[in-house]
């Protein structure tokens, strides 16, 4: 059977229930070499004690998992561990648990949560389910194999009983949660995910009854984007790097002044500089035929990478990036949502501007900030490559 | 006259926006519009020395945001005269 080549995109958020500091729901997102595992588990309760069932829950489940534990010795394993609760006297959370491998093969593992929303052709596909008892516990085993642009869908109970009460008598329930995903047709896990939850949260009118959360996984074709930054330390290197740069099928992106000079002079063609102060703390954007973006280096690098990390911790903060137009902003908005994959080239070269005392200190060397680029990209679930020369 | 101020990053963080903000204001209140055009660049190669301006194919020279009113006279207004 050939490896997949596909991507599997996933986004999770959650809502915490009203005045609660900490969510009783978990997720926890394993990747190996050969397989990917998703557990989402609900702890019993709220508050401290429910996120701390869920993350002993994902946390066991995840390693046992990935390590070739079979699900019998973890489920045993959780349920042995799980601190008993005082006053219900059990220890409990639900889980959900999604295994893909890389040939796209795909184990869905449910215990207790609603069941999961499996979404083809935008329309809910339904799993035959085993049901195996263990311990007097029921647990429902499904398989198969994913498409490209399937979605899976795994939540909390928060989802489905959102409103309940206000907005709604019996909450959103379970068909209408799969009425609104089948007419959601979006590229990305993130957007998906972010539109279900949002709506969670006006069914709540801003107050959560109870934890909510949700993970998305959506299976797409791989987009690349190649960005060009720092001329090589060897000048002769810069026909053969602007050759690569151009060989990429993705998107292109340039970064830095003499980045840019580069390329348009082996393309032969122009570097249009403009005046278009959009942000005053970055240097305005560039273009040169053939090339999707061209911005300045270190600052505007720099300011993309606090957007990202803002991103990874307000997740609201993608539609701010995504409706600026400034270098930093449209470099942040194209590795969001315009990618799977970023390979990197690299130049060594040392600008000696950059060793002014008078240079903001973490600018001092490009490559540091490329590491950090690198490091928040992966972080957020971009395959990244790199190639220094 | 072609006047090209450097944005790349390290004038970038030594003024280019008050430089070119500056000139753009002096040109306009000279009525020099039709004589002299302002233009932005990528790094014009002397980095450690910014502000960088180039006149047409003159030498590149350093321009500070508290020297634009004398680099106006002396260089653009100066040099439309010659």
């Amino acid at each position: 059977m050939k490896a997949n080549n596909y991507y599997i995109d996933i986004a999770t958020h959650s809502l915490n229930k009203y005045k609660e500091e900490l969510c009783g729901d978990k997720v926890e997102i394993f990747k190996t070499s050969d397989r990917t595992i998703i557990v989402l588990a609900d702890g019993l309760g709220s508050g401290i004690k429910a996120n701390i069932l869920a993350t002993l829950t994902t946390k066991i489940a995840g390693t046992m998992l990935k390590k070739g534990e079979s699900i019998k010795e973890t489920i045993d394993t959780i349920m042995k561990t799980l601190p008993v609760c005082k006053i219900r006297k059990i220890a409990y959370s639900t889980f959900g648990i999604i295994e893909i491998d890389k040939y796209n093969n795909c184990t869905i593992i449910e215990y207790d949560n609603p069941p999961i929303f499996y979404i083809r052709n935008g329309k809910i596909i339904n799993l035959n389910k085993n049901v195996v008892m263990y311990d007097n516990k029921k647990v429902k085993f499904s398989k198969t194999v994913l498409l490209e642009s399937d979605a899976l869908i795994l939540v909390s109970d928060g989802v489905i009983h959102a409103g309940v009460g206000h907005v709604l008598n019996y909450g959103w329930e379970w068909e209408h949660v799969a009425e609104y995903l089948e007419k959601q047709y979006v590229k990305t896990a993130e957007e998906l995910n972010r539109r279900l939850i949002d709506t969670c949260n006006t069914l709540y009118e801003g107050s959560p009854g109870d934890d909510t959360t949700s993970v998305t996984i959506k299976v797409r074709t791989p987009e690349i984007i190649e960005v060009f930054t720092g001329p090589p330390e060897n000048p002769k290197d810069d026909e053969y790097l602007v050759r690569k740069l151009m060989e990429g099928k993705g998107k292109k992106i340039v970064c830095g002044g003499t980045a840019a000079k580069i390329v348009a002079r082996e393309l032969d063609k122009e570097v249009k500089t403009s005046f278009d102060y959009i942000d005053l703390d970055v240097p305005p954007i560039a273009t040169i035929d053939g090339i999707d973006l061209v911005t300045e280096g270190v600052l505007t690098l720099k300011k993309t990478i606090d957007k990202l990390e803002e991103y990874k911790v307000y997740k609201i903060k993608e539609k701010e990036i995504s409706a600026k137009k400034d270098g930093a902003s449209l470099l942040a908005n194209m590795f969001l949502n315009e990618c799977t994959h970023v390979n990197f080239l690299v130049g060594k070269a040392i600008n000696p501007a950059h060793q002014n005392p008078d240079f903001p200190i973490e600018m001092s060397i490009k490559l540091n900030i490329v590491d950090q680029l690198i490091s928040v990209l992966e972080s957020i679930g971009k395959i990244v490559t790199i190639n220094y020369i | 006259m072609v006047v090209q101020v450097c944005i790349g990053s390290a004038c970038h963080l030594k003024g280019s926006y008050v430089v070119i903000q500056k000139l753009k204001s002096l040109i306009e209140e000279h009525n020099l519009g039709d004589f002299v055009e302002l233009k932005s660049s990528f790094c014009l190669g002397e980095c450690a020395n910014g502000v960088s301006v180039k006149i047409d194919s003159q030498k590149v020279k350093t321009v500070l945001p508290k020297d634009v009113e004398k680099f106006f006279e002396t260089e653009i207004l100066g040099g439309l005269e010659r």
